[in-house]
């Protein structure tokens, strides 16, 4: 993104910085962060309250041992979504669809448990497997509207899995008011809680192990399907330049098809831990978002899959944060999303300045 | 003569290396001054640095005896510079007069399009130019749209004129009127800088020539002073051999047979029109013929990254018509494309990926799924070992190479074929252009020992020189129709250059 601007003071140009360290990269960062908090802080003391104490509470969230197993079962979809995204993003398709990829997901899942719920259908120990598997197929299938049109029709991506985004929240709004409501709800719009059989919690009872075996499990996948295999190979040449795939003799459009489904499908298991992990039953707004910040954080991670899982974390942790910091201070809802957004911005803006550098050149001055 | 341009102790550093260093250049009044060097020996940076585009970190720049600063091609301009840079700088869409009007500062809220189009007229006039001031750009042929540019900077009243390897897109025609108008400009006094790489063209049109070899330059002479041999050895620091390239190898079976073939072009207009041709093994049949004039449609035909609507293609007697580019490859047609450096590689991937964008999905260097990284290591090496590519290693990325080094690459990768063996037909579109003498005379032998070897190979080019050296039968192509296919031994600059206007005038 090379860019000129021509003003009074000389000319002001922004370049790609050529190679940095990465003591350089971890200091930007820290740099950054330092200043969200100096920020965040000002504006915690403009509403009276104690900035410090304020901090204590988001660091706590990573430092005590209940709040950091919280932080990390947050971050399973943001990881999973995000996992899903590095695959289509390496190529280079926009998928913004990330959220309604999840909830396809979760509907999925809820569709199996219900299945075996009121019909009997299964065993109890195909629950799971079943749930992953229609999972990743929903979400997959989901994303693969967008990437067929693209593939077929040459429709841009970004539109399309935007706005599908919309319409998977409407099906859950849809299957939750009406056939399939816990007839035993009070009227109120969710599924019937999971059985047991059906949630994340069979390592030490805890979703959070599970889920993070899930996002280990899922980054390793990417990263050997990117690395390793020829579909993957295909993929990062597809998006580095379609028209030197065709060169190449790769089927471009096969590979837009199965890059966009397993970019879907990972986003659909997502949406299983949202259901089975977090909640234990289907609700609308059952994401608050989380298929957003796995844009941001496939984006932060630099696409690389060990990087996402750190990442996810860092993100679970904010939003866990914000929790904590209207319970335990009584900050309003909207501010603890107001530091939340601060951090998140800095963050973007520490990458951007560590990616590229401001140049001003004063007029007059010879380059000697 | 009064001295026009004065450089003195340039130095340029760019982010690991020195494309000027120390450079001192002088350009008369009334001269045409030629500068050449090699692709990458720092003509263009000098160049750049007079225009005012770059600034010099060190040295000093002298017009007409003053010493001057230049902080933007405005202030070039100023002072009467101006340059034509190797791709044209038009707007497409509109007329050749609004293009040399554009920017023009005496133009106030009405535009008098009138006494401009009378001026135009009669400066075009002066260097014996037809050109039609309301015509549009996308109308013209590169010849004219260069006309343009050159009317551009002289409607500004330019006495300096640069020119960037100015007859890289012309006809033999438009070269030699082009140079004409050059020597015109010069008796009226101007002064003309001339960038290029080929020798011929130094000896034909300039006064004083300038070699540059690695950001330095070598020597000033007057050009009736050298002879092309010495000039060679400047530009390149080693003895040069020129001459027809002998074989002894005899063509074959037919590999390639094309029937009556039409491909449609980008706009949707047929770009190949009919053709029919047929290469046997052990034979280069050269393609000449303006570029643009559906050449490039051809190869893509060949190689199935176009589809042909009518006609057909037989590879080894086996039907081909139609088939995709994978299907292509795998019958063994290596194709060269042409600006590599856009469709041969991926620039982001290092080399390795480059040389086995193709490969990598036959065996042994992968099975069903998984690739085998080892292998495909193993086999680069040997590759960029063989085909002389320069690199610190085999996982730097392709876009940290030099044009020369991107084209064998793109070589190693084609002519090595998928598995091994040499591929039975080649396809190289303008495997040369821009390249400089020493990497021209690499993919000359790796052509000649390929034919040995038994492949067969179309060679398009634009420079007749070089058909002329290679081919054995050199097939003439303009407007999508093949216009006659010459054996070697009748062959000569006058006959092809013969064919391709006949053909533009029964088309016009």
């Amino acid at each position: 993104m090379p860019f000129t601007l021509e003003t009074r003071l000389g000319r002001i140009r922004v370049e790609r910085r050529v190679g940095y360290g990465r003591l350089y990269s971890i200091s930007m960062t820290l740099l950054s962060l330092a200043i969200a908090l100096l920020v965040a802080g000002l504006i915690l003391a403009s509403l009276g309250l104690d900035p410090v104490a304020a901090f204590q509470v988001i660091f706590g969230v990573f430092m005590k041992p209940s709040l950091l197993l919280e932080s990390i079962k947050q971050s399973i979809p943001i990881c999973l979504a995000a996992l899903g995204l590095s695959i289509a993003f390496k190529m280079n398709f926009w998928n913004i669809g990330a959220e309604g990829q999840l909830y396809m997901g979760m509907i999925a899942s809820t569709g199996i448990v219900l299945l075996h719920s009121y019909y009997g259908l299964f065993n109890e120990w195909a629950i799971m497997p079943l749930m992953l598997l229609a999972s990743f197929l929903l979400g997959g299938a989901w994303c693969l509207i967008a990437g067929a049109l693209k593939a077929r029709l040459g429709v841009n991506e970004i539109l399309p899995t935007l706005m599908l985004n919309y319409v998977a929240m409407l099906v859950v709004e849809f299957l939750v008011h009406g056939p399939w409501r816990d007839p035993k709800g009070y009227g109120f719009p969710l599924s019937i809680p999971f059985p047991d059989y059906a949630k994340l919690n069979f390592v030490f009872g805890e979703p959070a192990y599970t889920g993070l075996l899930l996002s280990v499990l899922g980054a390793a996948a990417v990263f050997l399907l990117l690395e390793y295999t020829k579909p993957g190979f295909e993929i990062k040449v597809v998006g580095q330049s379609p028209a030197v795939a065709r060169y190449a003799g790769i089927r471009v459009r096969r590979t837009i098809l199965l890059g966009s489904f397993l970019s879907g499908g990972l986003a659909g298991i997502g949406g299983l831990s949202i259901v089975s992990g977090i909640i234990g039953r289907l609700r609308p707004g059952a994401s608050p978002g989380y298929g957003y910040t796995a844009i941001m954080v496939a984006a932060l991670a630099g696409l690389n899959p060990w990087v996402v899982i750190v990442a996810s974390i860092f993100f679970g942790g904010l939003l866990t944060a914000g929790g904590a910091l209207q319970m335990s201070m009584g900050i309003p809802r909207a501010a603890a999303q107001m530091i939340q957004a601060i951090i998140f911005l800095m963050i973007l803006v520490g990458e951007f300045i560590k990616r590229y550098k401001i140049v001003l050149e004063k007029p007059g001055v010879s380059g000697s | 003569m009064e001295t026009l341009v004065e450089l003195r102790g340039i130095v340029k550093k760019f982010p690991g290396v020195l494309a000027n260093d120390r450079v001192d250049f002088e350009l008369r009044r009334g001269e045409v001054h030629a500068l050449l060097g090699e692709n990458g020996a720092g003509k263009t940076t000098l160049m750049n640095i007079l225009y005012g585009l770059y600034r010099p970190d060190e040295g000093e720049i002298y017009i007409r005896g003053r010493r001057v600063e230049l902080r933007s091609p405005r202030d070039a301009i100023s002072l009467g510079i101006g340059m034509v840079h190797q791709n044209f700088k038009l707007v497409e869409s509109h007329t050749v007069l609004e293009n040399i009007i554009l920017g023009l500062r005496e133009n106030g809220l009405r535009i008098d399009f009138e006494s401009h189009r009378r001026r135009i007229t009669e400066l075009a006039e002066r260097y014996g130019w037809r050109i039609d001031p309301m015509a549009r750009i996308w109308q013209l042929s590169a010849g004219e749209k260069q006309q343009v540019e050159l009317l551009k900077i002289l409607y500004r009243g330019a006495e300096i004129l640069i020119l960037d390897e100015p007859t890289s897109v012309l006809t033999v025609q438009e070269t030699r009127r082009l140079f004409e108008a050059l020597r015109r400009m010069a008796a009226e006094g101007k002064g003309v800088i001339f960038i290029t790489h080929k020798l011929n063209e130094v000896m034909e049109v300039s006064d004083r020539v300038t070699v540059m070899r690695k950001g330095k330059v070598i020597i000033t002479k007057d050009t009736r002073e050298t002879t092309k041999m010495e000039l060679a050895n400047y530009m390149i620091g080693r003895q040069v051999i020129f001459g027809r390239r002998e074989a002894s190898s005899k063509p074959g079976a037919v590999v390639l047979k094309i029937l009556d073939l039409k491909v449609l072009g980008d706009r949707g207009y047929p770009a190949v029109n009919g053709v029919s041709l047929e290469v046997r093994s052990g034979e280069i049949l050269g393609v000449a013929g303006v570029s643009g004039n559906g050449q490039v449609e051809l190869a893509e035909a060949i190689a199935g990254l176009r589809k042909p609507m009518a006609g057909r293609i037989l590879l080894n007697g086996v039907d081909a018509t139609g088939m995709d580019a994978g299907k292509m490859i795998e019958l063994g047609v290596a194709y060269i494309p042409p600006e590599g450096n856009k469709l041969g590689i991926v620039p982001e991937f290092r080399i390795v990926d480059n040389l086995f964008l193709k490969a990598y999905r036959y065996p042994p260097y992968s099975n069903k799924i998984l690739l085998n990284w080892r292998r495909m290591l193993g086999k680069a090496r040997e590759l960029i070992e063989e085909f002389g590519v320069v690199t610190p290693s085999v996982f730097s990325k392709a876009k940290s190479l030099s044009g020369g080094n991107i084209q064998r690459l793109i070589l190693a990768r084609e002519l090595s074929g998928i598995v091994g063996g040499a591929p039975r037909l080649i396809v190289a579109a303008y495997p040369t252009k821009g390249l400089d003498v020493g990497a021209t005379e690499f993919v000359h032998d790796l052509l000649m020992r390929y034919k040995e070897m038994g492949s067969g190979i179309i060679f398009i080019s634009e420079d007749l020189e070089e058909l002329l050296l290679l081919s054995d039968r050199i097939a003439v192509m303009s407007g999508g129709r093949i216009r006659g296919v010459l054996a070697r031994e009748e062959a000569d600059a006058e006959k092809i250059g013969l064919l391709m206007s006949e053909a533009a005038i029964q088309a016009g």
